[in-house]
């Protein structure tokens, strides 16, 4: 993956997860507000609830202390006093009373308990009112399950006494706490109010009272109700349909829960602010990695330029073109980056010059020392020729005669000798250009071997083996400066071998082209030798004139291909050389070709 | 005029029916008589079965229509627009004689051919054939006390082409169903005309509101019921002999939870307290007054072994009480016989559902004749219609006993009708069944 193509995905990434965390935290902060402003509104709704329990219990209080008041409260108070009381004349006392006072319920209970009467269930006299003992002394309303021939009712209730007469006389008087109590509550829109008449073990629908029409939840909150009661305290949960409810126990008068204050709360607005603010982030986030990408495709090409070029540059050195240069287009690290490379490759040419500089002037000196000492020995036998002529011309010139003759054919040989010499120097400076055939190196390993054939017999125990790989393919080569090449490394391997040895000749498939290597077991070449081996006119042998290998180096060079020596002391040399197939540089055939062509 | 001597000397001799408010002070003429009533029935015709229950609607509807036959206060049946009456052998066939000179609101004379008429609308199992002054009722069965049967309201005759018309001393001037009555008297009522000029009846009027008009002078003649007896107390209250039958009817339950809740229920703190004794705790059909015998089915109250009989038997569930939501006493009734119920551990839930476990029913006999009394209270109450063999006593107990022992009903009260009557009303008389005969009072003009 380009560093360019990773630089888009890195910024493409970031401007997603940059989003996706802000609008997680988002999501977050607004949920959490949201519950904090939900958990407000129902403690609000709570305290006015609370406020209208009080508000309604303080009008019923007086409503109750008036007809406590009341000349017929004194009546039954003293009547009460003279015995047992005369239901007959009280029956309809607290239904007249309560018809006064507009209060829904009220009884008329002496100190026992006993229903003297009753309003709200004129039948009830003299039966025992169970809730009474309790709540004696309890001034304040009191929520309370009110009993009524169709069933018991949530009640708000006052307990207020008749001081009048000889007996305690007590008046308890009150309204439903109903769905008309709850209307009267100032419920926001979204929310719901709602009551359960705690007066079943069983959760029973029948028994919420909602603010109106029916409580569509009612099986739901079931659990709720049951979790609220049993552990006396506040409880929540969501509902499907997004709606959370909370329940909040309220106490009566005794300790017990006579109903449970439900608070609904419906969540649509936060899920549509949620679902608002996912929309707005995802399309973001789109815009955002839309961006990103542009943003980060002209910054990573700006970023990446003068990279792509000095990448594109360093190509270009590693094929030897070491005058390549790099535009310097910032002043910053990139920029210095270009300068360097600049300056590298600058370099880079300077010591090349340098270095091919010194390699020639080695050469030449080289060149000279080998000129030297191969024109000195052929020379020094002139000179003596020539000293040996002029002593016999001195001495006699019979002598003379003699020794003309004997000198002429020495000098002659060694004219000879120098011509040679010339000639070879010459002929490496005329290498050609290799003529490009197809052609099988196997074959070809065979024709080397069998022209040395007569010289490994010569030397005693050399032995020559072969093991040539068939499935080499045929590769395009000039066979004449092959085999000229490989004929070079085996007399060298010969001359490695004066006492004899093994010299192996192989050939392998390789990928691309083929391996050819000759091996012998030699006297070996120390590492001084092998760096220097391939050297024009360096040698390792006494009559050597030191440009085989450079000849052979030159022709595997010329094929494009490699030559490697391996060596140690006393343990003989491997030369591999490898060739590739070269088959584009074969040349196409003539045009007899299409002259065969039927037509 | 020998009707109206006969009536005279019946009102005479019945000191029932003469609660003279001054008997010094000479009746006078005219006057509108102003009347409110609980019902309000959107039918007047006294055929009609709403009237059945109702005390002051047959006080109301013999105003407009009259019987061939009526009560006396012995019980004995009297002719009244039937000069008179004699049965074939056997007691099946009948014949009434139809007297001339009687004529309906209309003008239109009274004849068999519309006696016989209007007596098959009210009974269709009679076959009746109309004679030449006379009409023919043959019976089903053998029916010996035919005549004092036809002294009930619904036999009341009636033309009815509309709109309604009767052969009473009061005709129909204004009808608005439910709601007004207006009746204007007849100056050409066969036996004397009535002292007021008109009634007006107030229909649906409670018993409070009734009270409430009495007490600033709207009204000259409300029901007392026993919510209000006590603001009644001191006006002039007139009442009748306890005759409205209250009980419990039961559907198929288990025989000894009914005998459980018969036991639990407090009959005499209810009549005491709730009734205001308006009523006589009973354990009959027949008030004691009129059968002579009811004695002889005690009632008492036995906590215990209605709790010893409820813990022998799994209750399946509460029992539906049902009663007629429109009456205040039935439900007053109903809450106490829940609470009682309760106390010997049986659940009652009071219902409006028609099909309920037990229903109580507040029933007013058609008649003052035990005999008929009965076999209508036992006919409304599901029961087969009694034989007897004979006028008996022993014949009526019998017949009773055996509807009681079916134990398919628990018989609670009876009650009276009570009345309060404004400073002007003069010469109310009611007739042992509560039924008031507002066609002889007449309105006092001076300062009461």
């Amino acid at each position: 993956m380009s560093f360019r193509r990773k630089l888009l995905i890195f910024f493409a990434l970031t401007a997603f997860l940059s989003v996706a965390t802000v609008t997680w935290f988002v999501i977050s902060v607004t949920r959490k507000s949201f519950e904090q402003i939900n958990n407000d509104q129902a403690a609000a709704l709570v305290a006015q609830f609370r406020r209208e329990f009080d508000r309604k219990g303080e009008d019923i209080a007086r409503r109750v202390q008036a007809a406590a008041s009341t000349e017929t409260a004194t009546r039954i108070a003293l009547a009460l006093g003279r015995g047992t009381p005369d239901y007959r004349k009280f029956i309809h006392d607290a239904h007249d009373l309560a018809e006064n006072q507009q209060l829904d319920f009220l009884e008329i209970i002496d100190a026992e308990g006993t229903i003297l009467s009753s309003a709200q269930s004129p039948a009830r006299f003299g039966y025992k009112d169970t809730f009474l003992p309790a709540s004696l002394g309890v001034t304040q309303p009191i929520l309370r399950q009110e009993e009524l021939p169709s069933g018991s009712v949530l009640a708000l209730e006052v307990i207020r006494s008749v001081d009048n007469g000889e007996k305690p006389l007590f008046m308890i008087g009150g309204g439903p706490v109903d769905s008309k109590f709850l209307a009267s509550l100032d419920v926001p829109t979204d929310m719901s109010a709602a009551l359960y008449q705690n007066s079943s073990k069983e959760f029973s629908p029948a028994l919420l009272v909602a603010r109106s029409g029916n409580f569509p939840t009612a099986e739901k909150i079931s659990g709720l109700v049951d979790r609220a009661r049993g552990a006396h305290q506040n409880a929540s949960v969501a509902l499907e349909g997004n709606q959370i409810w909370h329940a909040i126990p309220l106490d009566g008068a005794d300790g017990s829960i006579p109903a449970i204050l439900l608070i609904g709360s419906s969540r649509q607005p936060y899920l549509e602010l949620r679902q608002h603010i996912t929309s707005v982030a995802v399309l973001a986030a789109t815009a955002g990695v839309i961006l990103a990408i542009l943003f980060s495709s002209l910054i990573a090409r700006s970023v990446t330029r003068p990279i792509e070029q000095l990448e594109a540059a360093a190509r270009e050195v590693s094929l030897g073109n070491w005058h390549t240069q790099v535009p310097v287009t910032s002043s910053d690290e990139l920029g210095a980056l270009a300068e360097s490379f600049n300056q590298m490759t600058s370099e880079l040419l300077s010591q090349r010059d340098r270095l091919i500089q010194a390699e020639r002037v080695a050469a030449w000196r080289e060149l000279a020392r080998r000129l030297a000492h191969e024109l000195k020995n052929p020379l020094f036998p002139l000179q003596l020729t020539v000293e040996n002529l002029l002593r016999a011309k001195q001495r006699s010139p019979q002598e003379f005669e003699e020794v003309f003759a004997e000198s002429s054919t020495t000098l002659l040989a060694e004219v000879s000798n120098l011509k040679n010499i010339i000639s070879r120097f010459g002929e490496f400076s005329r290498m050609p250009q290799p003529n490009f055939q197809l052609l099988d190196v196997n074959n070809l390993m065979r024709e080397v071997a069998r022209l040395f054939q007569a010289q490994f017999a010569e030397r005693g125990e050399v032995q020559c083996e072969m093991k040539l790989d068939d499935s080499v393919p045929q590769i395009a080569a000039d066979p004449d400066l092959l085999h000229r090449a490989l004929a070079n490394l085996v007399l060298n391997a010969i001359d490695a071998m004066p006492s004899g040895g093994r010299l192996r000749l192989t050939t392998q498939k390789q990928a691309g082209g083929v391996q050819l290597e000759i091996s012998d077991s030699g006297t070996g070449l120390t590492s001084e030798e092998r760096d220097r081996l391939f050297t024009p006119y360096y040698t390792s042998k006494a009559h050597g004139t030191g440009l085989g290998l450079a000849i052979v180096q030159s022709i595997v060079s010329d094929h494009q291909g490699k030559i490697e020596v391996q060596s140690q002391p006393g343990r003989g040399s491997t030369f591999q050389i490898e060739l590739p197939a070269n088959l584009d540089k074969l040349q196409p055939e003539p045009a007899r070709h299409s002259a065969t062509t039927p037509g | 005029m020998r009707r109206i001597g006969l009536a005279l000397l019946v009102m005479a001799v019945s000191p029932a029916w003469t609660h003279s408010a001054n008997a010094a002070v000479r009746p006078r003429y005219g006057g509108t008589l102003r009347v409110a009533i609980q019902a309000a029935p959107l039918s007047i015709d006294p055929n009609d079965s709403v009237q059945a229950n109702s005390v002051s609607l047959p006080s109301v509807s013999r105003l407009i229509f009259e019987t061939l036959v009526v009560i006396d206060e012995h019980g004995e049946p009297q002719p009244w627009l039937a000069s008179s009456w004699q049965a074939e052998p056997g007691n099946q066939r009948w014949q009434f004689s139809i007297p001339r000179g009687v004529t309906f609101s209309d003008g239109s004379p009274l004849t068999p051919d519309t006696v016989a008429a209007s007596l098959r609308s009210a009974n269709p199992k009679w076959k009746i054939f109309p004679a030449a002054d006379a009409v023919m009722i043959e019976c089903e069965v053998a029916d010996p006390f035919l005549p004092a049967e036809l002294a009930q309201t619904r036999y009341g005759i009636a033309k009815r082409d509309q709109p309604l018309r009767g052969t009473g001393p009061f005709a129909i001037k204004e009808w608005s169903p439910g709601k007004k009555l207006i009746l204007i008297a007849r100056d050409d009522y066969w036996s004397g005309r009535a002292f007021v000029d008109s009634v007006e009846i107030e229909l649906g009027k409670a018993a409070r509101d009734q009270m409430i008009a009495l007490d600033v002078g709207k009204l000259d003649l409300s029901e007392v019921s026993p919510e209000t007896a006590s603001v009644a107390n001191d006006r002039h209250i007139e009442r009748s002999l306890p005759v409205q039958w209250v009980g419990l009817v039961f559907a198929p339950a288990e025989a000894r939870l009914r005998e459980a809740l018969g036991l639990s229920i407090d009959r005499a703190t209810i009549n005491n307290v709730l009734l205001r004794g308006s009523g006589e705790v009973t354990g009959s059909f027949l008030p004691e007054w009129m059968s002579g015998y009811s004695f002889l089915f005690p009632v008492s109250r036995n906590l215990d072994r209605a709790r010893q009989l409820t813990s022998e038997t799994r209750a399946s569930g509460a029992w539906s009480l049902s009663f007629d939501s429109s009456d205040p006493l039935l439900r007053l009734i109903a809450e106490r016989i829940v609470l009682n119920a309760k106390d010997a551990g049986l659940s009652l839930q009071l219902s409006n559902a028609s099909s309920a476990d037990i229903t109580l029913v507040r029933l007013m006999p058609a008649s003052t004749e035990p005999h008929i009394a009965l076999g209508n209270l036992l006919a409304r109450l599901g029961f087969p219609a009694p034989t007897f063999e004979n006028a008996s006593p022993s014949a009526l107990y019998a017949a009773e006993k055996a509807a009681l022992e079916s134990q398919r009903v628990l018989p609670l009260f009876h009650l009276r009708s009570t009345v309060a009557l404004g400073a002007a009303l003069r010469d109310l008389q009611q007739t042992d069944s509560g039924v008031w005969r507002l066609d002889n009072v007449w309105l006092w003009a001076g300062t009461p």
